[in-house]
Parts: structure tokens; C-alpha cells; sequence
């Protein structure tokens, strides 16, 4: 059993404590915005925040997150920074099969909660865990940059 | 450029960015069975005995005797088992299915399951394999005459590798019987191709299948047959055992048992005389691995691409699609064109430096131009732009002056420029839009003035979902918001084709623009209106003939120029790619956005393909970079530098101009990367990828 | 039946190491590749006496559940130790691996255990039984097999404050993130009043073990440099013959080229 925080409020899991918190989360409370590509940590499409930091939740057991606090794009979709973000991305159409897209979104945030005028090289190395086979990543880079010019005063 | 290619919000945008988009592992069903295949662990063997754990009630294990229908996946020929019979022929070939409402128990029934193997010798080497599935040859002029009037043959070998798509959502298919009827439904690029091998497999009639296109996180072709023999699997399964059955591929999984690009071998004999090519002589074999699947068609397009961008009066051209014990190729992105494009364009280098030219100078005076004939004998019919392009790489790059700069460097880092030209037929090859797809369009206008877009292709990222409707919405002159395109359902749609080809915008995007505009005449407010179109070949075409390979193989062609430097380190082998370049001519853009966006992903997948991404096999025939660990795509910190630009020059035939662009960026990427590496280097190469191993071993050779 | 134990301090966590064979969990982002159903997990990751970074009179202690992050963060970690952390996989890893798993893994691979290795750092590896510190070159016994002892965690590592600003590094892999060592070197070159007092050499990635060959470094240990200059060959040619790379998926012949390439530009820097 562990008790969390998930997007705001508090849960309690009744999976064993070995078992992943990405399998969890799709499984049992139904969240399937976070997505497997891996399981390995190799790829970034179930990057959650953990407790304020990017992390990927196929690499964390449901033991080690016991008291902790999980977003999930369902709970971070309801914020004002993810409404800059959206429309950052929307102008320059940078989703295109999507399924990278929950997770960029979240190392975004990441990205800029860090460093709230980061250069292209912050937003390149922040994204560097996120892979994405459709876009060459240059939308994804200037969709962040443009969040972070538009979205003054918000990090 | 025209209005239409002013960027809107993309009409996915929403739902996928907040994450509500539904793929198919988001999907799930009342009483819902997951299923796991057994694979093969042997590369060719005959399947002695299988034995089976006790299965507690509600599991079940599917194989060939399950089979209701015809136990073949139909794929061009049905030379592929929906599950294995006696013989099994590659590491991975599927054996059965336990389903049941578990995970981890059908897990756990699957590592009980025994398989005993009579092994038999495997062939995994192309060159030593003893069938040949496909062989084709075509020729012009009189290259016999050429290489015997030849003051010199230049004869070379080039060879490049496997590809794996890496799509970031795996293979994923959902069955479920209802009502007589089986819906299938799943990560997609060709619905109708699902249809017709479901219908097949469970032997039912047409009417008796339903398949749906959900949410598709990339295919890049390797979602174009594949799902075909997954959706049969699962469809028996689901029929066994009544009920709906899941199969989600993991990573590795995916990896190690899905279809690839096709390996090649290309020999290139080049007849030089008086300093200038007066023919060549192209043998081409590509590894098909164990079954046909699309084998056929790819040769053929790289077949038709193998003398490139050049005009070559003698020319012949032999190719093969041979049988090895690996895992069947099939489609990606490029589609052949990558592997002939690769060598030719290396040939070309090289012969270039024999004769004391630059590699862009001696192919400036062989690039086609309008009116010239195709290599088979067909005609460029519309404008080729590539003296603009060639000048604006220049510009954007100072390609020639670094040409010569880079030469016979010294020192730690080596710096190298490379630029490669090259085209991608558009569409279907030959006859085959007009004589096996006969695409059909429709749409329908709803009592509420909102119309309906009802078409087969799938939206996989690349924006049909976009640009479809901006053709509709912009025809018709109503809102872009009046329109939608929704996930195709085959109960809903007709078969206006497969996505594949780069044909979706070009010929079916014409198709919907010709309904929109009968639409526009016939517009009825308040009432529902349905509007078909049919596919009509454009009357320019010189008909294609296959057997012979003469006449236009395409309608037309989109153009690229790519450059690509690098810097080398020479203490670590490891090559940084300084930037990368590309002009693109994809005729008009429907959304910029949305085509910039494809430049960028198929360039950068290009690159991988000549550099970081390797994929062999060890002697027993298994794969050995089967984890995203081990088989390198590119990440966002890998090319920083990547300007894609897009030239004017409209296609009268296509809608608003446009014309094939989804495979044309990756094409070419790879002999530009790998010309900058000889550049660099200060030898000739010829293998791609080119990695850094290679790198090492050529600066070991240079250095001693 | 218990699978697991959350340990909120250090008596805690090792009172469950003593009683069962647990296996200890401070980030996961090795344990999880190949998650083990049935493994009794030991969680580290709150328990406070692991995650300090502090600095005492002799060293700068670390502990074992830090964070890559943590390590990035800190203003005490030395630059050398950064510098390897921050070419470790990407943020998310970053953000859960730890430098006790990256050690106690045990793999020649491992970023920060070739830091720790090349400058001569201590380990305080405790158990309800007591403690003891060992310097983390008597740590490695042979592929993937440590000194730790079944009752025993890896709770600190002990870092010199002095001796490491002159450092040399480099991490060769596949492509620039996400990507696994194929040839990692780390080297320290302390000069005081024109003499070297210390060099120390690491090359990971190659062998069995981290290479720590502390006899052939010593080589230059108490010579200027135009002395060592003068004994360069010899010491080059003493790896030449400790260099011997394990066969694997990438060529011997590349990472032995590498690993001689790096350890003669090393040299070249500092005027060898």
C-alpha cells in the first residue's frame, strides 16, 4: 500500500511496493496520459514530476514514492503555465504523433521552473532524455522558447 | 506561397498536448484478455514439439490450429503464416499467443511453454542466401556498347544497414468479436490492407470485419504491413476466445521482431570515356529476410532510383530481393530509394575525385532537367529545380570554399563538408494507384452545414488530419472549424488507399479537393450531402509498364539538396555534426508548419541512419540492439543545428500545388553525411552507417 | 509476506539489512531495467544520513542516496565529479540515480565511480555491527562483484577538499545524451611548486573494472615536467600493457586506441 499525492490529491495504491509507478498509474488510476515507450528509462514518453523533479515513472518503484506528490499532464493541463505552453506549441505546430508530447510538456515545465529564460542550449539538454522520432525537435525548442518569452513572470 | 500554407493550430493539437488522445493501449474494454506471443528462439528450425503448461479457466493458447480462415497474412503474395507451421524461419517468427485476463499469468504460462527445436543451418548472409524471391532487371541505350567502348570501368560495391523505425508508440492491436462480426482496431497506417488480411485469416466476408484507426504515435512505414500480421493474430485469438484480446509489443519486442528497412549491397560499374560517363551498370540485392512481405515494391523503387538525380542514356539495372533467416523488411520511410541514393551518389564522389573534380562539380553536369528522360525512359515532365537549390545550399553554407578548405587537414579535429541531390518519386509506383488501389473520397456534408472528411488514410503524425481539412474548408470557402476528419473507421470510410508513398495529400488530398469543389456547386444548406470521388491518373503520364519498367514510374517528383558538416575528433573517433542543411521542394506546402515539421523529423532520421544507428544480428540470427540503449536514434542535444528550407515550385496536378512529401527528407540524408565524413577523413567510404568504429578504423589506416 | 522496506533512518535501514537479504533501493534507475518480481527491496531514498553533502576539516562527504542532481546542485562537489554527473543519461535519470547505486552496481561503466576511483576517495560503508572506511580502489573485486558485505550499506563517500581543480575528462559513448560510456578517462594532475605532487588516472568502460593502476601513476609522482616528459614513454608504454580492453559489442582495437589517445593527451595538456 503507499499513500501519495497524485496531481493534487491524495491516493493510496494497492500495488506491491516492486511494482512501477508508470504501470500504476495507467493500471489502476486510469491516468493514460502518461505514456511506455521503454520501460527502461531510455525515452522519456512516461516522464512524471516527482516531488518538483522530471523524472521517468517506469523507473520508480511504488515504494521509494511513499508520502511523495506525482503530476501527470491530467493534473498539469489545468494550469495557467500549461496554457502558454499549449499555445506555444500550437503556434508552431511542434505535436505531431503526440505520444512524446506529455512528456516534453512536463520536462518544459521542468525546463523553466529551473530557468525561467533558459538558452537553447538549457532547453535542448532538458529535453535530452525526451526522444521523439517525428519532429527533428527544432518546433519542441522553439515552442519553449517562445512559452518562456510569452509566459513572463509565470516561472 | 500560396494562402493556404499559412500555419493553423493543428487539429490533433488538443488532444494530444493535454494528453487526452486515446491510443490503443489507452483503450480498454469490458472483460478485455491480454494476449502475448511466443516467438521463436531459433533462425530456422522445425518445430518438433510444443509443451504446453497446464492453463488455469480463462487462458488459452492460439496457434495455426486456431485459425478459422486461411492461416496467411495477405501482404502483396501470402507467403507469410498468421502463426508458424512446422518450420520456423527467422528468430522471432510468432508460434502461438496466450491470452487470458492476467498480465503477469499470461507471462508467466508464456516462460513455461516448451519449444523443441530440430535445428537446421540457418542463412543469415545475404550474399550466401539460395532463393531469390524477387528479381528484376531494365535497361536503356546500349550499356554493353558503353562498357566496351570504355576507356575505363569503374567498378564499386556499397553496402548499407538495417533501419529501425523507433516509432515511440509500438505495434498495438485490440480485437473484439460482437455480433458475428470482428472489429479490430489499432496503431495503423493502412486500415483496408488490416481488412482484407483479417478477413482472410478468420475466412469471413467482407461485410464481416470492421477496422478502426485509433490514435497512431508514428509508423513511418513500419506500421504500413506489419499491423496486418498482428491484427490476424489477434483477431484468432479474440475469436477463440470470444472475447476482446489486447497485444501491446514492448520495446524490445518491437524492436527485434518487426519488420525494417532492407539491407543492401549495390555493385556500380561506370563506363567513363573521353572524362565523361557514358554508362553504368547497377546490381543491386536487397535482404528480404524470410517471408516476401513488401519486398517486391521496395526493390522496385530502388531499383527505379538507383541512377539517381543523373541523366544516363546507358544504363541497366539488375536487382534482387533475396531470402535470408532474419526478420522480413518492409517499409520505411524512403522506401528503397535511401539504399540506391546512398551509392549512387557515393559513386559519383568518387569518380569525381579520380577525374581531379569535385564531387559537386562533376554532378552538376549530369543532373536532369525538364523534358529529359527517366531511367525508365519516362520523362521529367515538370521543372527540376535543382541548380537553385544547389546555389542556395551554397549560400546558406559556403559549401565549395569549405570543400577545398577541408582538404588534407592535420590536427585534432577534422572538419568535413558533404551535399548530396536527390529526388523521390511521388506516389505510387507505376500503375498501381490506377490499377490495385482505385482510390475512393468522400465527403459529407451534414444537416448543420459541418462536413464530414470520410477517407482511409491515417493521421500518424504527419497532419493529414490538418491538411486535409484546410483543402476541404479552403475549397468549399467555409471555416476550418466547420470541418473534421475523424480516426477511419472502415464501416465509415471507403478505401481511398493506403498511407504510404507520400500519395496521401497529393492523390487523395486532390481527390478531396475535387469533391469540395462539386460540393461548392451543388452546396445545399440544411441538408446532408455526400459527395464521392474517384481516382483518375492525370493524362500526361506515359503509361508505366512493369514488367519492362519503361514509362513513368511516377507522375512526378519532389527535389531535395542536403548538406551536412561535421567536425571529427581524432583522438575519440566521434563526429560532431556541425550542421545540417536541406532545400526541399515538395511542391506547395498545404500547412508550412506542418511540412517544416516533416523536413526536420525526416532529416534528422536520415542523419541517424548514416551515422549512430546500427542494427546486426550475432551468428545465431538474434538481433543484438533490441533496447533504445543499445540501437542510437538521434536526441535533441545530437544536431543542434538543423535549417530546413522549402523553394517554390507548385505541382499543376496536385491540390493547391502540393505534391509527395513525407519520405523525400530522410533519402538523402545519408550520402551527405558520409561525403562530409570523406571530407573529413581524406578517404573514400562507403558503407552507411558509417559509425564511429568505422571512424577509428579508417583514421588508424590513414594515420599509420 | 513483506516485499519490501522503507527505511526512514540509517538504524532503520540497517536493522532490516541485518535481519534478510534485502536489496538496497536508493534511485532504482539500474534495479528497474530488470525489476526483479520477487526481490525484497531495501528503500533508501528518505533516509536522511544518506543525503547530505557536507564538508568537514579533511573531505567532502557525500552521501550514498544523493541524486546525480543533488550532486549538480551542491556548491561543495568538486568540478571534476560535475563535470562527469552532467554527461550521465538525462535529466529524469539524473534526477533518481544515485551515486551509492552508481558505485555499489559495481559496473565499469559507471560515471561517477570512475570520479571517485581517480581521485583516491574513500568509501564509509556501515552495518549494524559498526563501520569502517575504505578507500573505494580496495572496493572493486572483479566484474560486477564488491567488497560490501551482505549487513552493510554504502552510507558516504569521502571526497578530498584539495588536489582536484587540475583534472582532465572525457566520455565517449554513442551519441551526446542517453548514452552509455564505450570509453570513459579521468585524470588528475596536482602540481605544487613546479613539482607534481599527485597524478591519478582512471579509464572505465574497458575492462572488467574501473583501471586504477596507482604503480604506474607514481611514475610521475615528485617530478617536474621536464622530468616527466622524459619518463613519458615508459609510462605510456606501461599502459600500453595494463590497457587490455574485454571484448564486447564495440571492438577492442577502438577502445584501446581511445583509452591511449586521451591518456597521451592528458600528457599534452600539462606540457608532458
Amino acid at each position: 500500500m503507499t499513500k501519495f499525492m497524485l496531481n493534487g490529491q491524495e491516493v493510496t495504491s494497492i500495488a506491491k511496493a516492486n511494482e512501477r509507478l508508470l504501470d500504476v498509474l495507467r493500471n489502476e488510476f486510469r491516468i493514460t496520459g502518461v505514456k511506455c515507450g521503454c520501460k527502461e528509462g531510455e525515452c522519456g514518453a512516461c516522464s512524471v514530476i516527482l516531488d518538483g523533479r522530471l523524472v521517468n515513472s517506469c523507473m520508480a518503484a511504488m515504494g521509494s514514492i511513499e508520502g511523495s506528490a506525482v503530476i501527470t499532464i491530467e493534473g498539469y493541463r489545468e494550469t495557467e503555465r500549461f496554457a502558454v505552453l499549449d499555445k506555444a506549441y500550437a503556434s508552431v505546430s511542434a505535436v505531431q504523433c503526440g505520444f512524446c508530447i506529455p512528456g516534453m510538456i512536463l520536462a518544459s515545465e521542468c525546463i523553466l521552473v529551473k530557468n525561467p529564460d533558459p538558452t537553447e542550449a538549457d532547453i535542448r539538454d532538458g529535453i535530452s532524455g525526451n526522444l521523439c522520432r517525428c519532429t527533428g525537435y527544432n518546433a519542441i525548442v522553439k515552442a519553449i522558447g517562445i512559452a518562456a518569452k510569452e509566459g513572463e513572470g509565470l516561472w | 506561397m500560396e494562402n493556404i500554407s499559412k500555419s493553423v493550430t493543428k487539429k490533433d493539437h488538443e488532444s494530444k498536448v493535454s494528453g487526452r488522445a486515446l491510443y490503443v493501449d489507452d483503450q480498454v474494454m469490458d472483460d478485455m484478455l491480454f494476449g502475448r506471443l511466443l516467438h521463436s528462439a531459433k533462425a530456422r528450425a522445425r518445430i518438433v514439439n510444443i509443451i504446453l503448461p497446464e492453463v488455469l479457466e480463462g487462458y488459452f493458447i492460439v496457434d495455426k490450429n486456431d485459425v478459422t480462415g486461411v492461416n496467411r497474412v495477405q501482404i502483396v503474395l501470402d507467403d507469410t503464416p498468421v502463426y508458424a507451421e512446422d518450420i520456423v524461419e527467422y528468430v522471432g517468427e510468432p508460434i502461438l499467443m496466450v491470452v487470458g485476463p492476467e498480465f503477469k499469468e499470461v507471462e508467466r504460462i508464456l516462460n513455461e511453454i516448451v519449444v523443441v527445436y530440430e535445428e537446421q543451418v540457418p542463412v543469415l548472409d545475404m550474399l550466401k542466401s539460395d532463393t531469390v524471391f524477387f528479381n528484376y532487371k531494365y535497361a536503356k541505350g546500349d550499356i554493353e556498347n558503353a562498357l566496351k567502348e570504355a576507356d575505363r570501368v569503374f567498378i564499386e560495391t556499397f553496402q548499407t544497414g538495417y533501419q529501425e523505425q523507433a516509432y515511440l508508440e509500438t505495434q498495438g492491436i485490440i480485437a473484439y468479436p460482437h455480433d458475428g462480426r470482428m472489429t479490430v482496431r489499432g496503431s495503423m497506417q493502412c486500415p483496408y490492407y488490416v481488412k482484407g488480411a483479417v478477413s482472410k485469416a478468420l475466412g469471413y466476408e467482407d461485410q464481416g470485419v470492421q477496422i478502426i484507426s485509433d490514435a497512431t504515435g508514428g509508423g513511418f512505414g513500419g506500421k504500413e504491413a506489419f499491423p496486418s500480421i498482428l491484427a490476424c493474430q489477434t483477431a484468432v485469438a479474440a475469436k477463440k476466445a470470444n472475447k476482446p484480446v489486447k497485444v501491446i509489443f514492448d520495446r524490445r519486442e518491437d524492436m527485434e521482431f518487426t519488420s525494417k528497412r532492407h539491407p543492401s549491397i549495390s555493385t556500380y560499374k561506370v563506363a567513363i570515356k573521353d572524362n565523361e560517363i557514358t554508362g553504368i551498370d547497377i546490381d543491386v540485392i536487397f535482404n528480404s529476410g524470410a517471408y516476401t512481405t513488401l519486398s517486391s515494391v521496395v526493390l522496385q523503387r530502388g531499383l527505379i532510383c538507383a541512377s539517381g538525380v543523373y541523366r544516363i542514356d546507358n544504363l541497366r539495372v539488375t536487382g534482387r530481393a533475396v531470402k535470408t533467416n532474419t526478420v522480413p523488411c518492409g517499409a520505411y520511410r524512403g522506401f528503397g530509394a535511401p539504399q540506391t541514393v546512398f551509392a549512387v551518389e557515393m559513386v559519383m564522389d568518387h569518380i569525381a575525385k579520380e577525374m581531379g573534380l569535385d564531387s559537386l562539380e562533376l554532378k552538376e553536369n549530369y543532373m536532369v532537367k525538364q523534358g529529359d528522360a527517366t531511367s525508365t525512359s519516362g520523362k521529367y515532365h515538370f521543372h527540376v529545380p535543382l541548380p537553385e537549390m544547389i546555389q542556395q545550399i551554397d549560400e546558406l553554407t559556403d559549401y565549395r570554399a569549405k570543400r577545398k578548405l577541408y582538404k588534407n587537414q592535420t590536427g585534432r579535429y577534422r572538419k568535413g563538408i558533404g551535399l548530396s541531390m536527390f529526388f523521390h518519386g511521388c506516389g505510387f509506383t507505376g500503375s498501381g494507384e490506377r490499377d490495385h488501389i482505385k482510390a475512393v473520397a468522400k465527403i459529407r456534408k451534414n444537416a448543420d452545414d459541418t462536413v464530414d472528411i470520410l477517407v482511409s488514410n491515417t493521421d500518424m503524425g504527419q497532419g493529414l488530419k490538418t491538411t486535409f481539412s484546410k483543402i476541404v474548408a479552403d475549397t468549399l470557402g467555409i471555416s476550418y472549424d466547420q470541418v473534421s476528419y475523424n480516426n477511419p473507421d472502415t464501416d465509415q470510410v471507403p478505401d481511398s488507399g493506403p498511407t504510404v508513398a507520400s500519395r496521401s495529400v497529393m492523390t487523395v488530398g486532390e481527390l478531396l479537393k475535387r469533391a469540395s469543389e462539386r460540393l461548392k456547386k451543388e452546396w445545399k444548406t440544411g441538408a446532408e450531402q455526400v459527395i464521392e470521388e474517384h481516382f483518375v491518373e492525370p493524362d500526361f503520364i506515359i503509361p508505366f509498364n512493369i514488367d519492362e519498367f519503361r514509362g513513368d514510374a511516377y507522375p512526378t517528383y519532389s527535389w531535395s539538396v542536403n548538406a551536412i558538416e561535421v567536425e571529427v575528433d581524432t583522438l575519440t573517433a566521434t563526429t560532431k555534426v556541425l550542421g545540417a542543411w536541406g532545400i526541399y521542394d515538395v511542391g506547395v506546402p498545404i500547412d508550412t508548419n506542418i511540412i517544416l515539421g516533416q523536413m526536420q523529423g525526416g532529416f534528422l532520421q536520415g542523419i541517424g541512419y548514416a551515422s549512430m544507428e546500427q542494427m546486426d544480428y550475432n551468428d545465431q540470427g538474434k538481433i543484438r540492439n533490441n533496447s533504445l540503449s543499445d540501437y542510437s536514434i538521434p536526441t535533441a542535444v545530437d544536431v543542434p543545428k538543423l535549417v530546413t528550407k522549402i523553394i517554390n515550385n507548385p505541382y499543376t496536378h496536385g491540390p493547391y500545388g502540393a505534391k509527395g512529401a513525407g519520405e523525400l527528407p530522410l533519402v538523402g540524408a545519408a550520402p551527405a553525411y558520409v561525403e562530409a565524413m570523406e571530407n573529413a577523413l581524406g578517404v573514400n567510404l562507403n558503407k552507411a552507417p558509417f559509425t564511429t568504429e568505422d571512424t577509428m578504423k579508417a583514421l588508424l589506416g590513414v594515420l599509420k | 509476506m513483506v516485499n519490501s522496506y522503507q527505511a526512514t533512518s540509517l538504524k532503520e535501514a540497517l536493522d532490516f539489512r541485518a535481519k534478510e537479504a534485502v536489496t538496497p533501493y536508493a534511485g532504482g534507475t539500474d534495479l528497474m531495467i530488470k525489476a526483479d518480481e520477487n526481490a525484497t527491496y531495501l528503500f533508501l531514498n528518505k533516509v536522511p544520513e544518506m543525503k547530505n553533502i557536507i564538508e568537514d576539516a579533511e573531505y567532502i562527504r557525500i552521501g550514498a542516496a544523493c541524486t546525480f542532481t543533488d550532486i549538480l546542485e551542491s556548491k561543495l562537489t568538486p568540478a571534476i565529479l560535475k563535470e562527469a554527473v552532467s554527461h550521465i543519461a538525462a535529466p529524469a535519470i539524473r534526477n533518481l540515480g544515485t551515486v551509492g547505486g552508481n558505485i555499489c552496481n559495481g559496473s565499469p561503466k559507471a560515471d561517477s565511480a570512475l570520479i571517485f576511483l581517480a581521485t583516491d576517495s574513500k568509501l564509509r560503508l556501515v552495518s549494524s555491527r559498526g563501520e569502517r572506511v575504505i578507500p573505494i580502489t580496495e572496493f572493486y573485486l572483479g566484474r560486477k562483484k564488491t567488497a560490501l558485505q551482505a549487513d552493510e550499506l554504502l552510507v558516504e563517500i569521502l571526497m578530498n577538499r584539495t588536489g582536484l581543480s587540475n583534472y582532465y575528462y572525457k566520455k565517449v559513448g554513442a551519441r551526446n545524451a542517453l548514452a552509455i560510456a564505450r570509453v570513459s578517462f579521468a585524470a588528475i594532475l596536482h602540481l605544487e611548486d613546479g613539482k607534481i605532487v599527485n597524478c591519478m588516472t582512471a579509464f572505465g568502460a574497458v575492462s572488467d573494472v574501473i583501471i586504477r593502476r596507482a604503480d604506474i601513476d607514481g611514475m610521475l609522482i615528485g617530478k617536474t615536467i621536464a622530468e616527466a616528459k622524459a619518463v613519458k614513454e615508459d609510462y605510456l608504454a606501461a599502459y600500453d600493457q595494463a590497457i587490455v580492453p574485454i571484448r564486447g559489442r564495440i571492438s577492442a582495437e577502438y577502445r584501446k586506441a581511445v583509452c591511449m589517445n586521451l591518456l597521451g593527451d592528458f600528457l599534452e595538456s600539462n606540457g608532458i
